[in-house]
């Protein structure tokens, strides 16, 4: 083909473009299923964290995050004049974390699912490429995800803190510290964020959800709490860890938070020659009793997931 | 099973996954497809149909079987026995690809109410797996087709009931199907937001090359858009048409006298007619010039006083309701005219 006839042929052609602003194909790249439960999960974080919502959806985060990355910095004030630390990596602040988190499940967990089952929005979603169990595995992981990093930003904080403010012998300890304390924060994210969103699953409507997941938190905190005082008769301070009766040891396996507690402690606590001063007593040889129920409890969180979507698909 | 990119899908048929796409064929195929619930409710009972491209009337009343069909072939439900395809693919056993191929419009409401329509159509883009910067671009595309523009910026809980019907078709086309499932898409509209719908529906179906079914229980409404019709009743096929052939069939003579409505409907059997009685009127099947000769020396002989005598607009639906009567005697016809929602 010569030039001219290039010419000819494409001129008109590029003079003669029609703005057709009628219907166009999509000719582009179709992303897949792993994609799509990708992209729902990265949607369904952001609106945890109140990103991509309205202002007042960022009112709860924000606080939640402030609340909980404060003591990070008083910790790094004190740590400046001389003073030991005085958060730890294991627990943080267990009565604070209980509370944020319990929180932070009751108002987001809900905000992630209820929403979705409120609007009956979910025929939209099974609709597409992806499979049943697609829709709550992104949520989840997208709630764990954000529990993760409300549970373990303060950890950052209190390390590059502490660091920064201490001498340089401090960085061993304190990096070991920190990776026992992000291991222990992923175990909380993990179980606390199952349970919780399986509870704010059972109500589309949102305020129940709240109540639900609100309600399951801290009474079973409330009952374990309760049932060991009554074990060791008396609160605080607590007795040598030999003496600590058998009811006490067990009261934990009531609540999750007392549950997660109680592994750490265990593992704090080693070797065996002192028990650290923790909100929860060593669970000693009820060791397995404890993992066990951590297992139950995120097992229990995806099979009402997979029920409820299951059920929900099916009928709407 | 597919779980990297699934390639794109071309004019020409192509593929989705590993499998090819049969667009030339029929859009929708169906064989002895019976699905029960729990172990007593049949809503399919042997469907065996094939739906043509364009657009598809799906006609039946509540609880016919629609809802169930659209179900099962977006590959939601199993069916218990027989097959479903679209474009060639099973339904049952490629779920996944299939739903890359179908937009579907429920008949509830299905939108929360505090995102704006760009914000959720957009979603809905990236959810039917379309890149982020295609998803946006495509949401405002659709919004643009189904008539929404300033107003897509607003909170879809603002909406009249008119503008969020719009969202939901919006949502359905936005992932640029092949075929759109609209179950009941005039619902909750008045009058003159169920005709811009229809328009609106009409205008996709032809201008945009998608193939449509639509499911209504109202025939009379849906009837002048559809290119086919498929009746349903009970889970089973009433009867799977082109429209032409329907309304070629129902030129019918209406006839009424002010007395001796027996006589001459006697007379006009007698003449070779098919005269039928339909409360004060007759009607005759019109095959020509004889027919209205034959009437008209029918009445001459009786000297029956004709008080009207017209080319009847017989309207698909009294065909429907005819058949239904006849193929299921004691069975509730379709209903044609609008019923108050009970669900």
């Amino acid at each position: 083909m010569s030039a001219d006839s290039a010419m000819t042929d494409g001129a008109p052609r590029a003079r003669g473009v029609i703005h057709d602003r009628g219907y166009r194909r999509y000719e582009g790249p179709r992303l897949g299923r792993v994609q799509i439960v990708r992209a729902l999960m990265w949607h369904s974080f952001r609106s945890a964290l109140g990103i991509g919502r309205g202002p007042k959806a960022k009112i709860l985060p924000v606080i939640a995050f402030v609340v909980m990355c404060l003591p990070a910095f008083v910790n790094a004030f004190a740590v400046a004049r001389g003073a030991p630390r005085i958060v730890t990596y294991q627990s943080y602040l267990f009565p604070l974390r209980v509370i944020v988190l319990t929180i932070f499940a009751a108002v987001q967990g809900p905000e992630l699912v209820s929403r979705d089952l409120r609007s009956k929005v979910l025929p939209l979603y099974f609709s597409r490429p992806m499979r049943r169990g697609d829709y709550p595995l992104a949520k989840y992981l997208a709630f764990a995800g954000a529990c993760l990093l409300l549970v373990e930003l303060p950890l950052v904080l209190l390390y590059l803190g502490t660091i920064a403010s201490s001498h340089s012998n401090a960085i061993w300890p304190n990096t070991r510290g920190l990776l026992g304390g992000l291991a222990i924060g992923l175990l909380w994210a993990v179980v606390v964020s199952a349970i919780g969103l399986a509870l704010a699953s059972l109500s589309p409507r949102r305020a129940y959800a709240t109540g639900v997941v609100a309600i399951y938190f801290f009474l079973t905190l409330t009952l374990a709490q309760i049932i060991r005082q009554i074990a060791q008769q008396g609160p605080a301070p607590f007795p040598p860890p030999q003496t600590i009766p058998a009811g006490a040891r067990l009261a934990s396996l009531i609540s999750p938070f007392t549950t997660v507690e109680s592994i750490t402690q265990w593992f704090a606590g080693q070797p065996k020659r002192f028990q650290p001063a923790g909100p929860v007593p060593d669970p000693g040889s009820y060791l397995p009793a404890y993992i066990l129920m951590a297992v139950v409890l995120l097992a229990a969180g995806f099979a009402i997931l997979a029920v409820r979507y299951r059920k929900a698909g099916a009928t709407s | 099973m597919t779980t990297g990119p699934l390639e794109g899908v071309t004019d020409s048929g192509g593929t989705v996954g590993k499998l090819a796409v049969h667009a030339d064929g029929p859009v929708i195929q169906t064989q002895a497809l019976t699905k029960r619930y729990r172990s007593d409710v049949t809503a399919l009972d042997g469907l065996t149909v094939s739906v043509a491209p364009g657009i598809t009337g799906l006609i039946g009343a509540n609880g016919a079987g629609k809802s169930t069909l659209i179900k099962i072939l977006l590959g939601l439900l199993e069916p218990t026995t027989g097959r479903a395809m679209v474009f060639g693919i099973d339904c049952g056993r490629h779920g996944e690809q299939i739903r890359t191929l179908i937009g579907y419009m429920p008949e509830h409401d299905c939108l929360p109410p505090d995102v704006t329509a760009t914000e959720f159509v957009t979603h809905m883009g990236r959810m039917s797996g379309l890149p982020a910067t295609s998803a946006k671009e495509r949401a405002a595309e659709s919004l643009r087709h189904v008539g929404l523009h300033e107003e897509r910026y607003r909170l879809v809980g603002t909406y009249s009931t008119g503008m969020k019907q719009r969202v939901k078709l919006a949502q359905a086309l936005v992932g640029d199907p092949r075929l759109l499932l609209l179950d009941e898409p005039t619902n909750g509209l008045d009058p003159a937001g169920r005709s811009e719908m229809l328009d609106l529906i009409s205008r996709i179906g032809t201008e945009f090359g998608i193939s449509i079914v639509v499911a209504s229980h109202l025939l009379g409404e849906i009837e002048r858009i559809c290119d086919h019709i498929v009746a349903i009743e009970a889970g089973r096929l009433l009867r799977a048409d082109t429209i032409t052939s329907f309304t070629g069939a129902s030129r019918m003579l209406r006839v009424e006298v002010d007395e001796g409505i027996q006589a001459l409907e006697d007379e006009l059997a007698r003449r070779g007619l098919s005269p039928r009685r339909q409360q004060r009127s007759i009607l005759v099947p019109l095959v020509g010039d004889a027919t209205f000769d034959a009437i008209r020396d029918a009445l001459a002989d009786l000297r029956a006083p004709l008080s009207r005598l017209e080319l009847s607009r017989h309207s698909v639906e009294e065909l429907f309701r005819e058949s239904a009567g006849a193929q299921a005697p004691g069975q509730p016809d379709l209903v044609t005219t609008e019923v108050p929602d009970v669900r």
